[in-house]
C-alpha cells in the first residue's frame, strides 16, 4: 500500500483531466478505469525491468490488456448465460481462461510471485447522479383507509392546484394600445407578406420595398367585391345585430336566379329548388298571395302563339 | 290600372290628333317592337318592329322615322315591300374635307344635321316611300302598318352589353344588357319616333336565353318558351300611350324581388346581389305612399320595376313604369352614407315616373315644366324624409349652385321661346309656383288637377301655367316673366345702417346686372329684421332706382333690461347682449329668407351680428351664410360662436359640419394669436375620445348619425390647421395618426368604410410642399418624416383593400387621391404609372374615376403629350360609356391648357384629333359628342385654334356664306342661311357681352312666315335656332347639291340632340340634386357645382340672344303673328271646347301664350 499515495495522484488528476474534458459522469468512469489499466500496464513493464516506456507502446500494451479482459468477461458472461445464471461464477471464469488457451495452474504461483507491485483500488469515481426529481412540499402520508404499502403519494404539485394571479391588464389604455398595435402589426405583415409573394407597385423609383404596395389587379366582376361586404363584416354584422336576416345561401351560389322560381316544376325549375331549397321555400310561402308576373310559370310554348296574345 | 284608363288614352289620342298639330303627316297609334334574337356573345340584336299609323294628310307618300345604327334589311308597308332611304348626317357632322376647325362652323353643322332628322319636326334618319299600290289606300287616311326588319351589332351607344370575360354559359357570366343613352336615344336601337310628344301604346316582345330575365315597360303579359325550351319570350303590353324616348329595356340573368309590401313592384338585381337588393328597395314603399297621397293621385302604372345594372349610364334613369339604376346604389345595412344617397335616387326615379315618363312633354322646351314639378315632389318627399333643415339646405345648396353657374357661364333659360330662365333654378324657384298650386288648390281643384293628366299626357308651359291659374286662382304671370321669360339671376348687394334719430334701419339694396349671368329684379323682397323686441317681417318693394329703403325699428335699443328675445319661431330665447352696440336694437338682418329669389346676396353687417345670427337664428340657411360670412372676422367671438355651435347637439349636423372648415380657416388667420390647444382638438376628445385617456378615441359607435357625421369631418377640416409657418401642426398630424391606430370598429353595427376613407382624407390635407433644394430628385432618402408617417398609413390602407376590400372602394379611392397630392406637393416623384394601372377596365368604377381625375391632373402639370394620348385613347375605346364621358368631364374642368395658354401639347395633330372625336368619333352617344365639344372650346375657345396654320381667304369665307345663303334659289337654305347670317352677328357680339340680341331679325321672321307652316313648326324652329350659335356655313363645303338631302326641306324643329347642351346641364343640376353631399365631398365632386362648359354658354347665351329676338319680333310683329296662327288654332281652339276647363290647353293653343287670339 506504498504506491497509494501515486496511484492515489494519477486517479485524481486523472479525474481532474477527465473532469475538465468532459462533465458526463460516464465517460468519467471510463477514463479512470484506462488510466487503472494504464497503471497495471506500468507496472507491469517495471515488474519486467523496463526502465521508460514510449507512450505509444504503453497505449498499446494498455489497449491489448483491456481487450483480453474483455473477452474475459464477454465469454464469462456467455457462459454463465448458457448455464441460465446471471451472474458468473469462478468456474465460468476458469473455463473461459482455459478456452483461451491460458494454463491456470500457473496462476495462483504468479499471484504469489515475490517482486509484484500492488496497486491500489482505484479511487471509487462518483458514480453518476441522476437529478432528484423536483420536490415540492412533504408528500402527503396516506390516509388510514389506504394500506401503508401502498406506494406513496406523488408530490403534491402535481395533483395540488396553486391557483397563481398575475395582476390583470385593467388599463384601458393599455388594452387599446395593444390591440391597435396588435391589429396594426398583424396588417403590416400580413400585407408585406403578399407585397413580397405577389407583383407591387412602387411610389419610388429607387426603392421598391419599403412601401410596397400590392399591384392594382383588375376584376372580372369589379362590382361584386365592391358592394358585397367582406366576410369579416357579415360577421361583425352578424355579432352586432342578430336579427339581420341571412342571405348567405344564395350569395353563394352564383348560377342561381330565380326567374322561373315557382312550383311549376319544369326541369330546371327543380334543379333551382334543390340548389336552394330554403329561399324557394320562402318563395313559395309567399307565392301563395303574390300574384307577380315574374312568379307565375312559364307556358309551354303553343303551336299558335299569336292568337293567343292579341 | 283600370282598363277604362285605356278609353281616355285612346280619346287623348283622338284629340291629339285634332289639337296637336303633329309635325308629322301621320298619327302613330300603336308600335310592336319584337327582339327575337340576342347574341351576348356577338353582341348583336335581331328584331323587327311594326308600326301603326294613321295617315293625316291626303297625299302621304314619304314617312320618315328615326334609327341609328341599326341595320335595316327589309320594310313592308302592309304587306308590301316598301323602297327606303336610311341617312344619319349626325355620323359625321362636317365632312372630312373641311379644313375648319372652329366651334362656330361645327355647332351649325351639327344643328343643321341634327334638325334634318328631328322627330320634332318631321324628319328622320330613315326615311320610307310608300308603296304605290297604297296611295289610294293613304288618301282615305286608312291605317298603315310598316313592318321594319333590323338588326343591330356591337351597337356603341342605346344599348349597353355588360359581358364579364369569366367561364361559364352567359347567364353565369352575369351578362346582361340594357338601354341607356341621354335624353331620346331609343332610335339607338329600335327605329322609332324617337319623341316625347308622339304617344303610342306598346307591345314589346323578347326572346331571351332561358337563364335570363327581359324586364321592360308595361306588364308582362306572359312568358313562354320557345320550341326547343331553351329560350324564353317574354310578353309586354304598354296599353298608357307613351313615347318612344320612354322605352327601355334590360335583359340579364337577374334575381328577382316582388317587394313585400307592393306586389306589383318588382325589383331586379345581378346575381349575387339579391340581400343588398332587400335591404336597398326595402324602403321605396314609403315613397310610393307619400307620392300618392300629395298627388292624390295613384301611381299611373299597373306595375313598376326597378332594375340594377354595372356600368351605368346614369345612376337613374326613368322610363315608362321601370327605372334602370346602377348597381352601384346598392348598399347593406352596415353602409350609413350612401343610404340617403339611394333613397334620393329611389324617389326621385319615382318622381320622373309621374312627371317625365307619365306625363310627357310637348317639345323641348317644356321640359322644365316636367323636370321642375318631380323635381319638386322629390323636394317635398325629402322635406319629409330628412326634414325641414335638410331641405331648406338642399335649397339652399341647388340655389348656391345655379348662382355660381349662372355668374360664370351666364343665364340659362328656361323656356326659350316661352320666355327664358333657369335650368336649375326651376328647383328653387319651382317649389313657389307649385307650391303655390298645391297648398292653395284643394282637394276637388287637385283632383281635376289629376284628371288633366289623365286626359292630356302632354304637358306644355303655357298649358301648365294655364292649370296653374286655375287650380290656384293666382297668377304667377310676373314670376314666370321673371325667372322663366329671363335669363341670370339677382345679386344684391346689401348694407345698412342704423339711423337712432328715427329709429329708423335704413337699408340699402343694389343689384348688379350688368355682368354675365345676371339680371334685373323688380318686385317685393322680403327682409327679415331680427330686433330685440322679436323678428319681424318686411316686404321690400325693388323697383328701378329705389335704391334705400327706411324700415321702421320696434324696439328702442335697451341695453340694461333683462329680458328674453322673442325669435321667429316663437322661441324666447337669453342673450348676452354686450357684444351689440348699444344705440341700436338690431341684433341681424336677413334679406330674402325665404330663397323665393333666384339670387347671391352679398350682406354687410357687423360681425358680432353675424354672430347673433349663427348662434340663435334657428334658420340652417341663416347659420350657413353667418358662418360664410365669418370667415372674414377671425377674432376669439367668431371662434366662440363656432365653437358652441359646434358642441351643440341640437344644431343640424350640415351646419356643424361648415362650421368646422369655417373654425380652420379662422385659426389659420389667427395664427400668431392663437391660445390653446389646436381648434377643435380638445372639441374633439371631448365628444369622441375616452374620459380616462383622451388621446384615444373611443370605439366606433355611429348610431347618431349626427355625431357620426362630425366625428369624420372635424379631422378632415383640422388638417386644414397650419402654423406660423404654415405647415400642418405636428400635433394635428399625431392627433390624426392616433385616430387611424386607434380606430377599432369590432363593436359597431356599422362599416367605417367612409369614415376611414376621410382620415385618409385629412392626412392628404394635412400635406404641404416639400421643401426643395433645386429640384432634387424625389428619393426615399430625403423624405420628410411626417409624410413617411402617411406614406406608411396610405400603403398599409392601400394594401389591406386587396385583402379586405371596403364598400365601394372608399378607401382605394381615398389612397389614390392622397398619393396624387403627396405627388403633387413633391414629397413622392410624379409618376402616372400608378394611376393608369388603377384606370384600367375591371376596376370598380369609383377606383377609375379617382385613378383618371389623377392621371388628368398629371397631364396638366407634367404637360405630358403621352398621358393626354393615353385619356383620348381611353375616351374611344374604353367599354364604359360613363367613364369616357366623365375623362371629357375632367379633361374640361382641369383642362391640360386652355385657349388663352401656350402649350407644347397644343398642337395640330391634337386639334384633329379632337376634330374628329366630335365630328364623327362620337356619334353614338349624345352626351360624349357634347363633352368632346366642351373640351374643344375649353382648350382652343370658339375661333380656330391658334396652333393651326392660318386658312386663306378665311375672311372671304363669311361673306361668301352670306351670299350663298341669300341665294333665293333653293328656299329651304335660305331660311336657315339667313338665320344663320342674321344670328351671327349677334353670338359673335355675345363674346363680349351677349346683350345685343337685337340684330336684324325683321327678314328673318318673314321668311320664317311664309314657309313654316304651322305654329308648332314655328316655334319649334326657333328653337332649334337656340342651339345653333352662328354659322359660317355649310354650304361652302357641302356641294349646294348634296344639301337638301342632309337637310331637307325646312331645318326648323328642335331635337334631342341640339337640346342635349341645355339639357345636359340640367342632368348635372340633378344629379348634383341628387346627392347628398357633405362639404368634403362636395369638394371633391365639383362637377356638381360648376358642371357646365364654358361652351355651353355659348351656346345658352346664343340662345339667350335668340330668344330676345323673338320677343322682339313678338312684339313688333303680334299682328303678322297672330293672324298667322289664327288659321291653325281656330280649329283646334273649336275642337277643344268640350274639354273640362282644368286641362292643359291644348299645344297649339300654348303656343300663342303672348297673343289675344288664345280667348278666340
Amino acid at each position: 500500500m506504498a504506491d497509494t499515495a501515486a496511484t492515489a495522484g494519477a486517479g485524481s488528476s486523472g479525474t481532474r483531466s477527465g473532469s475538465k474534458q468532459s462533465t458526463n459522469p460516464a465517460d468519467n468512469y471510463h477514463l479512470a478505469r484506462r488510466r487503472t489499466l494504464q497503471v497495471v500496464v506500468s507496472s507491469l513493464l517495471t515488474e519486467a525491468g523496463f526502465e521508460s516506456a514510449e507512450k505509444a507502446s504503453v497505449e498499446t500494451l494498455t489497449e491489448m490488456l483491456q481487450s483480453y479482459i474483455s473477452e474475459i468477461g464477454r465469454s464469462a458472461k456467455s457462459y454463465c448465460e448458457h448455464t441460465a445464471r446471471t451472474q458468473p461464477t469462478l468456474s465460468d471464469i476458469v473455463v473461459t481462461l482455459v478456452e483461451m488457451g491460458f494454463n491456470v495452474d500457473t496462476l495462483p504461483a504468479y499471484a504469489k510471485r515475490s517482486q509484484r507491485m500492488v496497486i491500489t483500488a482505484p479511487p471509487v469515481t462518483n458514480q453518476p447522479v441522476t437529478p432528484k426529481a423536483l420536490t415540492a412540499g412533504q408528500n402527503r402520508p396516506h390516509p388510514p383507509h389506504i394500506p401503508s404499502h401502498f406506494p406513496e403519494f406523488p408530490d403534491p404539485h402535481t395533483y395540488i392546484k396553486t391557483p397563481t394571479y398575475r395582476e390583470p391588464v385593467s388599463d384601458y389604455q393599455v388594452l387599446r394600445e395593444k390591440a391597435a398595435s396588435q391589429r396594426r402589426d398583424v396588417e403590416r405583415a400580413l400585407t408585406r407578406f403578399m407585397a413580397k409573394t405577389g407583383k407591387t407597385q412602387s411610389l419610388f423609383k429607387d426603392d421598391v420595398s419599403t412601401f410596397p404596395l400590392i399591384a392594382a389587379r383588375p376584376f372580372t366582376i369589379p362590382y361584386l367585391t365592391a358592394l358585397l361586404p367582406s366576410e369579416l363584416e357579415m360577421q361583425q354584422m352578424e355579432e352586432t345585430d342578430s336579427s339581420e336576416q341571412d342571405e348567405q345561401t344564395d350569395t353563394e351560389n352564383l348560377s342561381l336566379h330565380i326567374s322561373t322560381d315557382d312550383s311549376g316544376a319544369e326541369k330546371e325549375n327543380a334543379s333551382v329548388l334543390q340548389q336552394n331549397p330554403a329561399l324557394s321555400g320562402s318563395r313559395n310561402g309567399e307565392e301563395n298571395i303574390i300574384d307577380n308576373p315574374y312568379l307565375r310559370p312559364v307556358k309551354k310554348p303553343k303551336i299558335r302563339r299569336k292568337k293567343s296574345l292579341s | 290600372m283600370p282598363p277604362t284608363d285605356l278609353e281616355p288614352a285612346r280619346m287623348n289620342r283622338k284629340k291629339g290628333d285634332k289639337g296637336f298639330e303633329s309635325p308629322r303627316p301621320y298619327k302613330l297609334t300603336h308600335q310592336v317592337v319584337c327582339i327575337n334574337n340576342i347574341n351576348f356573345q356577338r353582341k348583336s340584336v335581331v328584331g323587327f318592329v311594326e308600326l301603326t299609323i294613321f295617315p293625316t294628310v291626303a297625299n302621304l307618300n314619304r314617312i320618315k322615322l328615326n334609327s341609328k345604327q341599326c341595320r335595316i334589311y327589309r320594310v313592308r308597308i302592309n304587306d308590301l315591300e316598301a323602297a327606303f332611304i336610311y341617312n344619319d348626317p349626325t355620323l359625321e357632322v362636317c365632312h372630312n374635307e373641311s379644313k375648319q376647325r372652329n366651334l362656330n362652323y361645327f355647332s351649325n353643322a351639327y344643328a343643321a344635321a341634327v334638325s334634318a332628322v328631328d322627330p320634332d319636326a318631321g324628319n328622320g334618319e330613315l326615311c320610307i316611300k310608300v308603296p304605290s299600290e297604297l296611295w289610294k289606300h293613304v288618301d282615305e287616311l286608312k291605317v298603315l302598318k310598316i313592318h321594319i326588319n333590323f338588326s343591330l351589332d356591337q351597337p356603341k351607344g342605346g344599348l349597353h352589353f355588360v359581358v364579364p370575360n369569366v367561364e361559364g354559359s352567359m347567364a353565369e357570366r352575369g351578362a346582361h344588357v340594357f338601354s341607356c343613352g341621354y335624353q331620346n336615344s331609343t332610335r339607338f336601337w329600335f327605329p322609332c319616333v324617337d319623341s316625347y310628344s308622339e304617344l303610342c301604346t306598346w307591345k314589346l316582345e323578347f326572346t331571351v336565353d332561358a337563364a335570363m330575365v327581359a324586364v321592360s315597360n308595361g306588364d308582362l303579359v306572359e312568358t313562354v318558351y320557345t320550341h326547343d325550351m331553351r329560350k324564353k319570350t317574354f310578353h309586354y303590353m304598354l296599353t298608357i300611350p307613351t313615347a318612344a324616348s320612354n322605352i327601355s329595356l334590360a335583359i340579364g340573368p337577374f334575381e328577382i324581388l316582388v317587394d313585400p309590401y307592393m306586389h306589383e313592384v318588382t325589383h331586379f338585381c345581378l346575381p349575387q346581389l339579391l340581400p343588398l337588393l332587400k335591404h336597398t328597395t326595402s324602403y321605396l314603399h314609403e315613397v310610393f305612399e307619400f307620392y300618392e297621397e300629395i298627388l292624390t293621385c295613384r301611381y299611373p302604372y299597373s306595375c313598376f320595376k326597378t332594375v340594377f345594372i354595372d356600368e351605368a349610364y346614369v345612376e337613374v334613369a326613368a322610363y315608362a313604369s321601370m327605372s334602370i339604376f346602377s348597381t352601384n346604389l346598392l348598399h347593406s345595412a352596415m353602409i350609413i352614407d350612401e343610404t340617403p344617397l339611394t333613397r334620393r335616387c329611389l324617389a326621385q326615379s319615382l318622381a320622373q315616373q309621374f312627371f317625365g315618363c307619365f306625363i310627357s312633354r310637348m317639345s323641348w322646351s317644356d321640359e322644365w315644366v316636367l323636370k321642375g314639378i318631380s323635381g319638386y315632389i322629390y323636394g317635398l318627399w325629402m322635406k319629409k324624409t330628412f326634414g325641414v333643415n335638410e331641405y331648406r339646405h338642399w335649397i339652399k345648396e341647388e340655389l348656391d349652385k345655379i348662382v355660381a353657374y349662372e355668374l360664370k357661364t351666364g343665364g340659362v333659360l328656361l323656356h326659350p321661346i316661352f320666355g327664358g330662365g333657369k335650368e336649375k333654378d326651376k328647383y328653387v324657384y319651382y317649389p313657389e309656383v307649385f307650391n303655390k298650386l298645391l297648398s292653395l288648390a284643394s282637394t276637388a281643384s287637385s283632383q281635376k288637377f289629376q284628371s288633366h293628366m289623365w286626359s292630356q299626357m302632354l304637358v306644355s308651359t303655357y298649358g301648365f301655367l294655364k292649370s296653374i291659374s286655375n287650380v290656384s286662382g293666382k297668377d304667377i304671370q310676373p314670376l314666370i316673366k321673371q325667372w322663366v321669360d329671363q335669363s341670370g339671376v339677382v345679386k344684391f348687394y346689401g348694407s345698412f345702417a342704423f339711423n337712432r334719430k328715427r329709429n329708423v334701419l335704413e337699408l340699402e339694396i343694389k343689384q348688379d346686372y350688368t355682368s354675365p349671368g345676371t339680371q334685373k329684379y323688380v318686385g317685393p323682397l322680403k327682409v327679415t329684421v331680427q330686433e330685440l323686441d322679436g323678428s319681424f317681417n318686411h316686404t321690400l318693394q325693388i323697383e328701378e332706382n329705389s335704391l334705400k329703403h327706411d324700415i321702421p325699428c320696434h324696439s328702442k335699443s335697451r341695453r340694461n333690461k333683462k329680458k328674453k328675445i322673442p325669435l321667429m319661431n316663437g322661441e324666447e330665447v337669453d342673450m348676452d347682449l354686450s357684444a351689440m352696440d348699444a344705440d341700436s336694437p338690431l341684433l341681424w338682418i336677413r334679406i330674402d329668407p325665404d330663397m323665393s329669389v333666384l339670387r347671391k346676396v352679398e350682406f354687410e353687417q357687423a360681425d358680432f351680428m353675424w354672430q347673433y345670427q349663427l348662434r340663435y337664428e334657428r334658420d340652417v340657411v341663416a347659420q350657413q351664410e353667418s358662418i360664410l360670412a365669418l370667415e372674414k372676422f377671425p377674432t376669439p367671438a367668431s371662434r366662440l360662436a363656432l365653437t358652441d355651435i359646434l358642441e351643440q347637439e341640437q344644431c343640424f349636423y350640415r351646419v356643424r359640419m361648415s362650421a368646422c372648415f369655417c373654425l380652420a380657416k379662422i385659426a389659420n388667420s389667427m395664427v400668431s394669436t392663437w391660445t390653446g390647444p389646436p381648434a377643435m382638438k380638445s372639441l374633439f376628445t371631448r365628444m369622441f375620445c375616452c374620459k380616462t385617456c383622451p388621446n384615444i378615441v373611443k370605439t366606433n359607435n355611429f348610431m347618431s348619425f349626427q355625431s357620426y357625421f362630425l366625428q369624420k369631418t372635424m379631422p378632415v377640416a383640422m388638417a386644414l390647421l397650419r402654423d406660423v409657418h404654415n405647415l400642418c401642426p405636428k400635433e394635428v398630424l399625431t392627433f390624426i395618426l392616433d385616430l387611424i391606430k386607434y380606430n377599432d370598429n369590432r363593436k359597431n353595427k356599422f362599416s367605417d368604410n367612409y369614415y376611414r376613407a376621410e382620415m385618409i382624407d385629412a392626412l392628404a390635407n394635412s400635406v404641404t410642399p416639400a421643401v426643395s433644394v433645386n429640384n432634387e430628385v424625389r428619393t426615399l432618402d430625403n423624405l420628410n418624416p411626417d409624410v413617411r408617417l402617411i406614406l406608411e398609413e396610405i400603403t398599409r390602407f392601400l394594401n389591406m383593400e386587396k385583402l379586405l376590400p371596403s364598400y365601394r372602394h372608399t378607401i382605394t379611392v381615398s389612397c389614390l387621391r392622397a398619393i396624387r397630392v403627396l405627388q403633387k406637393n413633391g414629397h413622392v416623384p410624379s409618376d402616372p404609372a400608378l394611376f393608369k394601372s388603377y384606370a384600367e377596365y375591371g376596376h370598380f368604377v369609383d377606383i377609375r374615376i379617382a385613378a383618371l381625375e389623377a392621371v388628368v391632373d398629371y397631364t396638366k402639370v407634367d404637360r405630358s403629350y403621352e398621358e393626354l394620348q393615353w385619356l383620348l385613347n381611353m375616351i374611344q375605346n374604353d367599354p364604359v360609356p360613363y367613364v369616357r364621358h366623365k375623362i371629357l368631364n375632367m379633361l374640361t374642368k382641369n383642362p391640360p391648357f386652355t385657349k388663352n395658354m401656350e402649350s407644347p401639347l397644343c398642337n395640330e395633330a391634337l386639334v384633329d384629333q379632337l376634330w374628329k372625336l366630335m365630328n364623327s368619333g362620337t356619334s353614338h352617344d349624345w352626351r360624349l359628342r357634347c363633352g368632346a365639344v366642351d373640351l374643344y372650346f375649353t382648350l382652343f375657345g370658339l375661333s380656330r385654334p391658334s396652333c393651326l396654320p392660318l386658312p386663306e381667304l378665311g375672311l372671304v369665307l363669311n361673306l361668301k356664306e352670306k351670299k350663298a345663303v341669300l341665294n333665293p334659289t333653293i328656299i329651304p337654305e335660305v331660311i336657315a342661311g339667313s338665320q344663320e347670317a342674321t344670328m351671327n352677328p349677334s353670338s359673335h357680339a355675345q363674346l363680349v357681352g351677349f346683350q345685343n340680341p337685337f340684330s336684324s331679325s325683321q327678314d328673318e321672321e318673314e321668311i320664317d312666315m311664309d314657309t313654316v307652316h304651322d305654329s308648332q313648326a314655328f316655334i319649334s324652329h326657333h328653337l332649334n335656332m337656340l342651339e345653333r350659335p352662328s354659322t359660317p356655313g355649310l354650304s361652302k363645303y357641302r356641294p349646294a347639291s348634296s344639301r337638301p338631302t342632309i337637310i331637307p326641306q325646312h331645318p326648323s324643329g328642335c331635337d334631342g340632340t341640339p337640346s342635349t347642351k341645355p339639357q345636359w346641364n340640367m342632368e348635372f343640376s340633378r344629379k348634383g340634386t341628387g346627392r347628398e353631399q357633405s362639404p368634403l365631398e362636395m369638394s371633391m365632386h365639383p362637377a356638381a357645382a360648376t358642371p357646365l362648359s364654358v361652351f355651353t354658354k355659348e351656346s345658352t347665351s346664343s340662345k339667350h340672344s335668340d330668344h330676345h329676338h323673338h320677343h322682339h319680333h313678338e312684339h313688333k310683329k303680334k299682328k303678322k303673328k297672330h293672324k298667322h296662327k289664327h288659321k291653325h288654332k281656330h280649329k283646334h281652339d273649336s275642337k277643344e271646347k268640350d274639354k273640362e276647363p282644368f286641362t292643359f290647353s291644348s299645344p297649339a293653343s300654348g303656343r300663342s301664350i303672348h297673343s289675344p287670339s288664345l280667348s278666340d
